[in-house]
């Protein structure tokens, strides 16, 4: 009984074993080609980096791109194409390391099935950069457009918008990678009327009186400040 | 910039020699009545030929219309191109009458403003008369204003001209200005010049005639124009005349950096004390909306100001209403760093320059405590102090330009 039991747990090590040797090329090769690029994608990265500012490539474009810097004002046009050059040839590795790791491992199918997904995750990583921009520069226009109009629930204002933005993001990134679809599609409409239907009761119920004295206080402000702003003329 | 439009009239006309010894540009459609019943009238001491240039259409006269020795003529009203701001529309009709008077060889072009406030016989004498006789290149307008009147000329466009440029000129960003044909050439040069950025951009005559090292004047005028951005909304005028200056700045960088100190402009007219305001102002919204940015904006500001000027604001975050006071080298260092990160684009543009209006409340409500109850030449010595102050401070913007990395 012992001998057979040992011989099974023998066989099934030798076969994991096997298994093992049989994927390690594939995975060496994988890794190999990844590296390979990497290598390739920093030299080409700093290539273009060179070129574009011996082309003096930000103050051409500088111009044409004034809703470029007013989203990111960090990252300059050169840094932008830099970025896209690198990641481009590390995408280009993963899909040749796949191909390399299909061919050597004899696990057919692999490569087909993750190539298929690549797009969604370029899509989904498109998608999650430009919501966390937009929901960075949202937010901050909110803060100083009502700050600029003495809104005291300015960053209430700014924090709700930026959330909102990131939660939409964060939605729209789960669809994308078709993650849960129908539980992210459920689960979205359900927050955003949730939002949607508290604000409302809590202007039109909860708040009303509060509501209601916070306008009464800012009218009787503007008619005593009138005064005092008619005298004052900024330009 | 916009492109000068000729009308076909006038583009024959620009080609016919002759000289023309003084063009009066209008900045827009003034009404065409008032300009034609006062025109003749302001400009009888000038005897040799004289064009009344303005805005109008291709139904309008054009170059011909004849009075004695003025002559009317209509320009097509160049459009700011992806512009409504109100100072690049007005911006882009000035550069279009110097363009013209560029066009004509005159000897003089007198900008004026639609509202046709500057078409007296004083005003035009004292601003054309310096150009034609040849002692200044350029005059520029002293506006008779009370101690609550052109807060933003008086905190941020005259002190930071004057401290930049080296040239204590009072109204650096007027309605109307005298040019003579050398700073014709200069203005029109510049104006090339920032054409090839593709950005329409405001007029600072007073800067293109300093870079130069044209002479200036400054004529006391006793012109009021109105409240001409008054209904407009605070944040976005200070928004387009704070970025126009930074970008003028920038433009100029060369230039400025090499400037120390600043020398006076030549004086011409009696200045006339305005009726005095002795009421104090309730400054207590102003030092409210200051204190809500500072507790919120603080992410924004920190960004721009360095840690001392950060813990000055605090400071005076804490201040109850009466004590409230912003030192005027705390207000010139504010308008320097946010000119540097306006260069250095250290966040958007549009939300650095949104951030700039508490602080300048802030500083508009430490002026009116200050001069509440002083009279109107003890307030303009106080803001005088504040133009030497910008000067002083001026090596800390040269060495923060040159090296911005040093101090932040």
């Amino acid at each position: 009984m012992w001998n057979h039991i040992e011989q099974a747990l023998h066989d099934s090590m030798s076969r994991v074993a096997t298994k093992i040797a049989t994927l390690l090329p594939g995975v060496l090769a994988f890794v190999a080609a990844l590296l390979i690029f990497f290598i390739l994608a920093w030299i080409f990265a700093t290539l273009v980096r060179w070129l574009l500012m011996a082309l003096k490539f930000d103050e051409r474009v500088g111009r044409g791109t004034g809703s470029i810097a007013e989203l990111s004002p960090r990252h300059t046009p050169t840094v932008l194409v830099t970025r896209l050059v690198y990641w481009c040839f590390v995408l280009v590795g993963v899909v040749i390391g796949l191909s390399a790791f299909e061919a050597s491992s004899a696990e057919p199918g692999l490569a087909a099935y993750v190539l298929a997904y690549v797009p969604r995750i370029v899509g989904a990583a498109i998608l999650l950069f430009v919501g966390t921009i937009l929901a960075r520069f949202l937010s901050r226009s909110m803060l100083v457009t009502a700050v600029n109009l003495n809104l005291h629930y300015a960053r209430l204002l700014a924090t709700g918008v930026k959330w909102m933005v990131l939660v939409l993001t964060a939605a729209m990134v789960l669809d994308h990678l078709a993650i849960a679809g129908a539980i992210v599609d459920l689960a979205f409409g359900i927050l955003f009327g949730g939002i949607v239907l508290a604000l409302a009761l809590a202007v039109g119920l909860g708040s009303r009186d509060l509501v209601s004295r916070s306008l009464e206080r800012e009218a009787i402000k503007s008619s005593e400040t009138a005064h005092q702003e008619e005298r004052l003329h900024h330009f | 910039m916009a492109k000068t439009e000729l009308l076909p009239e006038l583009q024959r006309s620009a080609r016919e020699p002759g000289p023309v010894e003084l063009v009066i540009g209008v900045t827009g459609s003034p009404e065409m009545d008032v300009l034609r019943a006062k025109a003749p009238a302001c400009l009888q001491g000038i005897g040799a030929k004289t064009i009344v240039a303005y805005a109008g259409d291709n139904r309008m006269n054009g170059y011909g219309s004849s009075e004695d020795n003025i002559h009317f003529a209509s320009y097509a009203m160049p459009h700011a191109a992806g512009s409504s701001a109100f100072w690049i529309e007005i911006g882009a009709a000035q550069r279009a009458v110097l363009a013209l008077a560029g066009a004509w060889q005159a000897r003089a072009c007198l900008v004026i403003h639609s509202d046709l406030a500057a078409l007296d016989p004083d005003t035009i004498r004292l601003l054309t008369e310096p150009v034609l006789s040849g002692s200044s290149d350029l005059m520029m307008p002293v506006y008779q204003t009370g101690k609550y009147d052109a807060l933003i000329n008086k905190s941020l466009l005259s002190p930071f001209s004057r401290a930049l440029y080296g040239r204590r000129v009072k109204f650096p960003l007027a309605f109307d200005f005298c040019a003579g044909a050398s700073a014709l050439a200069k203005l029109n040069q510049s104006d090339l010049k920032s054409a090839n950025n593709g950005e329409p951009q405001l007029l600072w005559p007073v800067n293109a005639v300093a870079t130069s090292g044209g002479q200036i004047g400054q004529a006391a005028v006793g012109t009021r124009h109105g409240a001409q951005t008054d209904s407009m909304d605070l944040s976005a005028v200070l928004t387009e005349l704070a970025a126009a200056l930074f970008k003028e700045a920038e433009a100029c960088a060369p230039f400025w950096q090499r400037v120390r100190g600043s020398q006076p402009a030549l004086r011409y007219g009696t200045s006339m004390v305005p009726t005095e305001d002795a009421q104090p102002i309730d400054c207590r919204p102003m030092v409210e909306s200051f204190v809500l940015g500072s507790r919120n904006l603080e992410e924004v500001w920190r960004l721009v100001l360095p840690p001392a000027t950060m813990l000055e604001l605090k400071r005076l975050a804490r201040l109850d209403v009466e004590s409230f006071r912003m030192p005027d080298a705390l207000w010139a260092r504010i308008v320097y760093d946010f000119a540097l990160a306006f260069r250095m684009r250290r966040l958007s543009r549009s939300h650095l320059l949104g951030a700039l209006t508490p602080l300048y409340l802030g500083w508009v409500a430490s002026y009116a405590q200050e001069v509440g109850g002083a009279t109107t030449q003890e307030a303009n010595h106080k803001v005088e102090e504040l133009a030497r102050t910008y000067e002083e401070q001026k090596p800390y913007l040269v060495s923060r330009w040159r090296w911005p990395l040093r101090v932040s």
